[in-house]
């Protein structure tokens, strides 16, 4: 089996937002990042492959499961890491070892407790007197725990500080390190991405905009800049995405479209710029 | 050996590893046979995509300077491999055109041109 | 270990903060069936305090936003409301069980005597009250949540007033049904534990639609 996680023409309406035939596949040994701004339908997604919303359509396999006919199975292999912690606040890190880990059968109690050391937490705390980098560790911490195979994170740095958000970035890297092991990871923070993502996969108003490897992604497109006067009408029909202010313009273009462009300055995008330039939002940037 | 990445060069990621390692390659600081660091290990240090180091390591291998054993990691091809070869006779190319360049600005002759040369290889000969 | 046995342990450790509150409503009951000199008055309110808990459990995830903790564990759904079930029938047995024990203890010391009949007829009604309750009250919780459903903790006190009404209204010693059941023990105790027995199929049938209809 190579890949963890595939998503295959996944559809689910609610009233006013409809999640399209999205489809993606993971590889074993890798991760991937989920982006899209607030509302485009990145923790539908989750929800839907966690089977915690009910899909009107398509095929989730989790590690190789199905995720609803096999979903005991499937979730043996996952963990998850929400934005806020998901145990009950009364619990000290003890108790939830003890809640928690009667669920799965591989549950290593030594590597919890090196866990625990490893990121501080301290087993005799409760749960709510845990700050919120904290928490989320907690979450990782069980996740190892039981070896989990693919790591689901719904934007776990909203609300970290920049120290936190690059402790979870090493965690990441080395959870990958052995290759048998994956992390789907959904965030709007892109900056936690650009480096260490190896896959994209773009959600926007619930269409898949683009799902591959990150240097394929950003290397499709590229930022421009000019004056206002160098903006021809030709030119301009070209642009995904562009902001004009009084001394010029920067604008987002397909990177197959760069020969037309080459009198401009031309810079790589950032998976910003990408997602800031293909959101309606973006004409109004300003 | 150093590898460091730079996040304001504008050079793309895999493309700084691919130069370093090349550099360390043809100064000799990396031998013949030697591994290169462990792909995952290395992103991992890094702190950058897998697939980064893949592709840089993929065309360090096409280039000729590196061979993947399957399962065992990637290894140093030797100096004398063709490819390397052409790499450095290239690299002399390059350094000597520029050192005309040069030359022609001072108005050096081609006869003095020489003679600098042969001090120079004299020098090294000599420690 | 068995998936409803673990889902119950859970729930169990949900409410182990709140345990020693509930242990100490245990023995306001006792107090009521030393002022009533009666054990059939402890034992009814002991199991309609009990059933005041069940809502615990609800609102403890609700409140600590554990349904995504629900949704990722290896578990199926049908398994978690087993879990609840087993959690609150192994509740309402523990307050039964004391209640059992300590209420004819203290009527004792009081200089009560309690006749066979008056345990029989304790033990029947604590078990039908409570299941009567809870029967109600969680698919309740399922349906509106713990917050939403709180009106659900008060089934109890509805379900104890209205015998109580009607407890007052019927001419108990005159009726023949009542007469039917305390002439034989035995036949009245097997009734009253298959209706009981039927009445958890249906909600525990009910509560699983609930929750498979339901999205977190």
């Amino acid at each position: 089996m190579d890949n963890f996680l595939e998503v295959s023409n996944l559809s689910k309406s609610f009233s006013g937002f409809w999640l399209q035939n999205i489809s993606f596949s993971l590889p074993k040994g890798y991760i991937m990042g989920l982006i899209g701004p607030n509302g485009s339908g990145k923790t539908t997604t989750i929800k839907l492959i966690l089977n915690m919303l009910k899909r009107d359509n398509g095929e989730v396999k989790v590690v190789g499961f199905d995720n609803i006919t096999d979903e005991k199975a499937a979730k043996a292999n996952v963990g998850a890491v929400f934005d806020t912690n998901y145990f009950c606040d009364e619990w000290t890190v003890t108790q939830v070892e003890a809640a928690v880990s009667v669920f799965y059968k591989n549950w290593d109690k030594n590597k919890f407790s090196e866990l625990l050391k490893r990121f501080h937490i301290a087993p005799t705390k409760k749960v709510k007197e845990l700050s919120k980098g904290m928490q989320m560790k907690l979450m990782i911490a069980c996740a190892f725990s039981y070896d989990a195979k693919l790591l689901i994170l719904d934007e776990p740095t909203s609300g970290l500080d920049p120290v936190s958000r690059d402790e979870l970035l090493k965690i990441l890297s080395e959870y990958i390190e052995d290759g048998e092991h994956s992390v789907l990871f959904s965030t709007h923070i892109t900056g936690d991405l650009e480096r260490t993502a190896d896959y994209i996969t773009y959600i926007n108003y619930g269409k898949l905009f683009f799902s591959g490897s990150k240097d394929e992604f950003t290397d499709m497109f590229r930022i421009v800049k000019g004056g206002r006067n160098e903006l021809t009408f030709n030119l301009s029909e070209k642009l995904i995405g562009v902001r004009n202010f009084s001394t010029g313009f920067e604008a987002l273009i397909r990177a197959d479209d760069l020969k037309q462009f080459s009198h401009l300055d031309v810079e790589p995008a950032t998976i910003d710029d990408i997602v800031v330039f293909t959101n309606q939002e973006g004409e109004h940037y300003e | 050996m150093k590898l460091i990445i730079s996040n304001v060069s504008g050079m793309p990621i895999y493309e700084q590893i691919k130069q370093q390692v090349k550099s360390a390659i043809l100064s000799g600081e990396l031998q013949e046979e030697e591994a290169l660091p462990s792909l995952r290990t290395l992103a991992k240090d890094l702190k950058i995509s897998v697939l980064t180091v893949t592709r840089a390591y993929t065309e360090l291998e096409q280039e000729g300077f590196v061979k993947n054993v399957q399962g065992r990691g990637c290894f140093v091809m030797g100096r004398g491999s063709e490819l390397i070869r052409e790499q450095l006779i290239c690299k002399v190319e390059n350094s000597l055109s520029e050192a005309i360049d040069a030359a022609q600005m001072a108005d050096l002759s081609s006869q003095e041109l020489h003679h600098l040369l042969d001090i120079l290889l004299e020098d090294k000969k000599n420690g | 270990m068995n998936d409803t046995l673990k889902a119950a342990k859970l729930d169990f450790a949900l409410i182990k903060p709140y345990m020693k509150n509930i242990c100490f409503t245990m023995v306001i009951p006792v107090v009521f069936a030393a002022i009533n000199r009666s054990l059939m008055t402890g034992v009814s309110f002991a199991m309609c305090f009990i059933a005041m808990t069940t809502g615990y459990t609800f609102s403890v995830s609700e409140k600590s936003g554990m349904d995504r903790l629900y949704g990722i564990l290896p578990i199926s759904k049908k398994h978690l409301v087993f879990g609840r079930y087993l959690y609150t029938c192994l509740m309402g047995f523990l307050a039964f069980l004391f209640s059992m024990i300590t209420h004819p203890l203290v009527l004792r010391v009081l200089g009560e005597t309690i006749h066979p009949v008056d345990i029989c007829f304790a033990i029947v009604l604590g078990i039908l009250m409570f299941t009567l309750y809870t029967v109600f009250q969680l698919p309740g919780y399922y349906k509106l949540g713990a917050i939403n459903g709180r009106i659900f903790m008060y089934i109890p006190v509805a379900g104890f007033l209205a015998i109580l009404l009607l407890a007052s209204k019927l001419n108990l010693t005159n009726n023949p049904i009542f007469s039917a059941l305390t002439g034989n023990p035995m036949i009245s105790i097997i009734a009253v534990l298959l209706v009981c027995i039927i009445a958890y199929l249906l909600s525990i049938i009910m509560s699983i639609k609930i929750v498979q209809r339901k999205e977190m």
